[in-house]
């Protein structure tokens, strides 16, 4: 039997503002999904979320600036972890030109500013459903 | 299943983890899981924790399982939340409150549940993903669940001691009797105990369970502590009192009794819900059930003498 | 407080007169407007973004009732409605602050010149966040974020380097800390900077942002204060600042940020309010004099799209405030009563798509701000949706204020948009309207235990839930984004500012500080603040003679989240 798509959301290491990926996790609830909200964490904690919730999504919001280090570095560590089907998405403000870095580096998708909460809702049934 | 088993049996986070998912969405596999696992299960210390949505159930959970972890204890907790009622989805906020300097040696399995879409009840659910980690070697097993109706006297059915967490605005000790948490509980925490009105709240609820333990000649008076967990107050003396009803239960086969009626609960439970599932199986088979209805509409038979009729069915099953 | 004490129901104008209008205005909707009109009125759809009703039509009416010396006043004048100064812009045009940070403080010594040298009065200083947060630049947890978003700051070397060359007492600075926990450690830097370079301390003008809500409410983080640890240490702040540096102005009420993490207008400027409210009962406790701290206060407000609402903010704001202060904690000093407010305009208004239509965005806003009578501005870039402004995009900002401070001739008349009917009568509501929500606050327990109760996120989750909505079914439009969408609206690119070697130089000169510093000393200082976090006392002249001695900001972090311990916020759902 089904279970809700489970998805963790953090904000990535020290950035402050939580306004955007709490609003992304009301809507995705609200979606049917189970969001698993952690707060500020760091790429080791947001991989062990991931494996003991065994998420089907992790979600990162920064607007910070350290998408490149912090974020790349989580997908790496799920890579090591066995938790490379973890689709990861990733959300702020990130530079467009960075945009093909991380998915280079195995992010899924990148959500900017503006982006409509359907666009990201379907984003991740689409990615978890294939 | 066999390696994932082995690799959870050896600790692997990820194959408790999926073992876990196995039973949360009643996979096909989930009863051979709980087979397979159920022997090596029953070593664990199972604590539950519940009480009114915002006492602070999360951070004395955070505190009480760096206690444990102090003393060398593995940690596994399932923390329960309500899910929306209108989309079924859930948002769970209960691991934000863990992780904050914690030691790299301590070991703690934390999962998050949603109450709303736990196929086959909150309380089977719950119980199979605790025997797990209790399988998988996990020392404490800590169940968090919101204190909402039913949930708090399945976490009484499935734990060795309840802590009952309130807070100085729960109010006075006729309604916390009314809400049933005097019969579960055999610890109280009364938490942010820095705000007045927590010393009255204390003293009325311990003056009514002494009462109530002397009517009923119980051994265990529970104790109710006063903490201020966001402040780290009084943290060691609930923790010794919910190891003092550990040792207690450990005396005169108080555990082993206390298990044996929750076992005997359990069995009757999901022996109901196997007939149940039995019978009506067999009534959509048939037309019987339809007939019956039609019967009782038309007032020709009663609702009791119908379901003595199926049941005289299921006999002959 | 507020209408009902008002004892006339008719003040600006003649009964008859209001008579004449009042039924000019019935003939007018019966019969000159259209039928369709008439009923797009009647469905009473239309209010402020913070949900006052707005009328088709205002007229003499819906503020008859107004007394113009009582609930108006001259500029300077009580109750300040009309602004805090007499001949306000005229004799003091508003301070032109720009951010400046990014990088190392030698990036930014830089970037600070660069603005003087454009005509810039002050400056706002950004830290990165490491350094908001408390954490050293070569710590773990500072990973990927050392000079993004901000200058790094460690140790009082780096407030030296940020000023290298620049006259302390020459420039009215603002310390943009945030946490009352960071507020007690770098402004400290910067007094012992000056210390040594042998300004006097009446010589040293600015403000620290110094903000309990800002620690535990509007931005998360992954080690947080407890809110009344937090506040306590706000406190310590503003006691000692006062009491020792004449011309600086030891916190502002932090509305803005609060405003961009999601509140209406009327929180925003309730809660900052109810924030001050607490402080003072704090300081007056502790024995000093409403006189000693009020006139020391400032505040910080968000500019956001509804134009005439968020004029009306400013001005209903100085009259709340002066009836705090004046009526509720008996100010004699009329400097006391004065909200002098900084503004910055929207953040969260300016979206990534299609950037270059912020600066008309923020064009407007600051606009808003001067007729609302700020003291200071600071229009945001266009490219803040993107990093901290570029130094393109941050010259435009300052064009901007320029050109309405030199050529639209606003700032020629005081407070000149007073007497409209619109404007008077949403002032009217504001003052009501944040007069109530400071009740409410109150009843709750005061704002510090609102914090601690979850109260205050949840009231911004609800804000943000409710606004979310409302732009993803269009009925809030942004144009560019849900409106008058271009086909081709990608975003464009722009030219990020990146300072890959901050983190190495920081590294390099946290590791030579070490070498350098008497390690007794710092562990002395150390051991004292240690101590007296215990006490009652305040805690700021051990911070201060920790960092004279090179202790660095981590350490001093490190050391209140040992002694304090650490709390998150209640999650809401």
């Amino acid at each position: 039997m089904a279970r809700p798509i489970k998805v963790v959301m953090a904000k990535l290491g020290l950035d402050i503002h939580w306004r955007g990926v709490y609003l992304v996790s009301q809507f995705l609830r609200d979606a049917g999904m189970d969001v698993v909200y952690i707060g500020n964490k760091f790429p080791e904690q947001i991989v062990e979320a991931a494996m003991q919730e065994d998420a089907d999504v992790v979600g990162m919001s920064t607007l910070g600036g350290n998408h490149l280090t912090l974020g790349l570095k989580t997908v790496d560590l799920l890579g090591k972890s066995d938790m490379a089907g973890v689709k990861v998405f990733m959300g702020g403000v990130i530079p467009p030109k960075h945009i093909p870095q991380l998915l280079d580096g195995g992010v899924h998708k990148v959500y900017g500013p503006d982006t409509p909460m359907e666009t990201i809702i379907n984003g991740i049934k689409d990615s978890v459903s294939v | 299943m066999d390696e994932l088993l082995e690799k959870a049996f050896g600790g692997d986070t990820l194959s408790i983890a999926r073992l876990i998912s196995k039973v949360e969405r009643r996979d096909p596999e989930s009863h051979e899981v709980m087979r397979r696992i159920y022997p090596r299960a029953g070593k664990a210390y199972y604590l539950g924790i519940t009480g009114p949505p915002g006492a602070g159930k999360s951070t004395l959970v955070d505190r009480l399982t760096r206690k444990f972890c102090e003393d060398g204890f593995s940690v596994g907790i399932i923390a329960v939340d309500p899910s929306s009622p209108f989309s079924g989805g859930a948002l769970l906020g209960d691991r934000i409150r863990m992780n904050i300097k914690r030691k790299p040696e301590w070991d703690i399995f934390f999962r998050s549940m949603s109450a709303g879409k736990i196929v086959g009840g909150l309380s089977e659910t719950t119980k199979e993903a605790a025997r797990i980690l209790d399988a998988c070697g996990k020392d404490v097993i800590i169940v968090e669940t919101v204190g909402v109706g039913q949930s708090e006297l399945d976490i009484a059915g499935a734990t060795d001691t309840v802590l009952v967490v309130l807070v100085p605005e729960s109010g006075d000790s006729v309604q916390i009797m009314k809400a049933g948490l005097m019969e579960i509980a055999d610890v109280f925490a009364v938490n942010k105990s820095d705000r007045s009105g927590a010393e009255t709240i204390a003293e009325s609820i311990g003056t009514m369970l002494e009462r109530r333990s002397t009517f009923y000649k119980t051994k265990w008076v529970p104790r109710v502590f006063l903490v201020a967990a966001m402040r780290n107050w009084g943290i060691n003396e609930l923790y010794e009192g919910i190891r003092k009803h550990r040792t207690h239960l450990q005396n005169d086969s108080h555990l082993e009794n206390r298990r044996k009626t929750q076992l005997k609960v359990e069995l009757r439970r999901l022996v109901e819900k196997e007939i149940v599932r039995l019978v009506w199986q067999r009534l959509n088979e048939t037309e019987l059930g339809d007939q019956l209805v039609n019967d009782i509409w038309e007032h020709r038979l009663d609702p009791e003498s119908a379901a003595l009729e199926i049941t005289a069915g299921v006999k002959m099953v | 407080m507020g209408r009902e004490e008002s004892k006339k129901d008719v003040c600006l104008f003649s009964r008859e007169q209001l008579d004449t209008i009042k039924s000019g205005y019935d003939d007018w909707f019966n019969n000159v407007l259209k039928d369709n009109d008439r009923q797009d009125e009647l469905s009473g759809q239309y209010t402020t973004h913070s949900g006052i009703p707005i009328r088709m039509l205002h007229t003499p009416a819906d503020i008859a009732g107004i007394d113009y010396s009582e609930d108006l006043g001259f500029p300077g004048c009580a109750p300040y409605v009309r602004g805090v100064y007499p001949n306000m812009y005229r004799g003091r045009p508003f301070t032109l602050r720009q951010l400046a940070g990014l990088g190392a403080p030698e990036d930014c010594n830089l970037r600070v010149k660069y603005l003087l040298g454009h005509g810039a009065t002050g400056v706002n200083i950004l830290f990165d966040l490491p350094t908001i947060r408390g954490y050293n630049s070569d710590d773990p947890e500072a990973e990927g974020n050392v000079g993004h978003c901000g200058a790094a700051v460690d140790s009082i070397w780096d407030i030296d380097a940020f000023f290298k060359d620049i006259d302390l007492g020459a420039i009215s600075t603002s310390v943009v800390t945030h946490l009352p926990s960071t507020s007690i450690v770098i402004p400290g830097m910067y007094f012992a900077v000056a210390e040594q370079r042998g300004t006097s301390r009446d010589k040293i003008a600015g403000t620290c942002q110094n903000d309990f809500i800002m620690e535990t409410c509007v931005g998360s983080g992954p080690e947080i204060l407890p809110p009344p640890v937090s506040f306590r240490l706000q406190c310590d702040v503003v006691e000692y600042v006062c009491e020792n540096y004449p011309r600086f102005n030891p916190i502002s009420y932090n509305g803005y940020n609060l405003r961009e993490a999601g509140t209406d207008a009327v929180q925003e400027v309730a809660i900052a309010i109810s924030n001050a409210i607490a402080t003072a009962e704090e300081l007056i406790r502790r024995g000093m004099d409403v006189d000693q701290f009020a006139p020391r206060m400032s505040f910080f407000w968000d500019l956001h799209n509804d134009f005439f609402e968020e004029i009306a903010k400013c001005r209903a704001s100085r009259k709340v405030w002066y009836k705090i202060v004046h009526d509720r904690f008996g100010a004699k000093n009329p400097k006391s009563a004065l909200m002098r407010f900084h503004v910055q305009t929207a953040g969260v208004t300016l979206p990534a798509t299609e950037p270059l239509n912020n600066v008309a965005r923020s064009a407007i806003q600051g606009l808003a701000a001067v007729f609302g009578g700020c003291q200071s501005l600071h229009i945001d870039s266009y490219d803040e949706a993107y990093s901290a402004p570029t130094e393109e995009a941050a010259l435009v900002s300052l064009r901007t204020q320029q050109i309405i401070q030199s050529e639209t001739g606003v700032i020629n008349t005081v407070d000149p948009l007073a007497g409209s009917y619109y404007v008077e009568y949403l002032t009217e509501q504001m003052i009501n309207r944040i007069f109530d929500y400071i009740k409410q606050i109150e009843e709750l327990g005061g704002l510090v235990k609102a914090v601690e109760d979850g109260w205050l996120h949840r009231e911004i989750a609800n804000y943000n839930l409710k606004y979310q909505k409302k732009i993803e079914t269009g009925e809030m439009k942004i144009v560019g984004v849900n409106y008058f969408r271009s086909e081709d609206s990608s975003t464009q690119e722009i030219e990020v500012f990146e300072y890959p070697e901050t983190y190495t130089r920081q590294k390099a000169k946290l590791d030579r500080l070490r070498k350098e510093r008497s390690q007794q000393k710092v562990n002395e200082c150390l051991k004292v603040l240690r101590d007296k976090c215990h006490t009652d006392e305040n805690l700021y002249p051990f911070t201060m003679e920790a960092v004279k001695n090179l202790v660095t900001l981590g350490e001093i972090e490190e050391l209140f989240r040992d002694e304090f311990g650490l709390w998150t916020f209640p999650l809401i759902s």
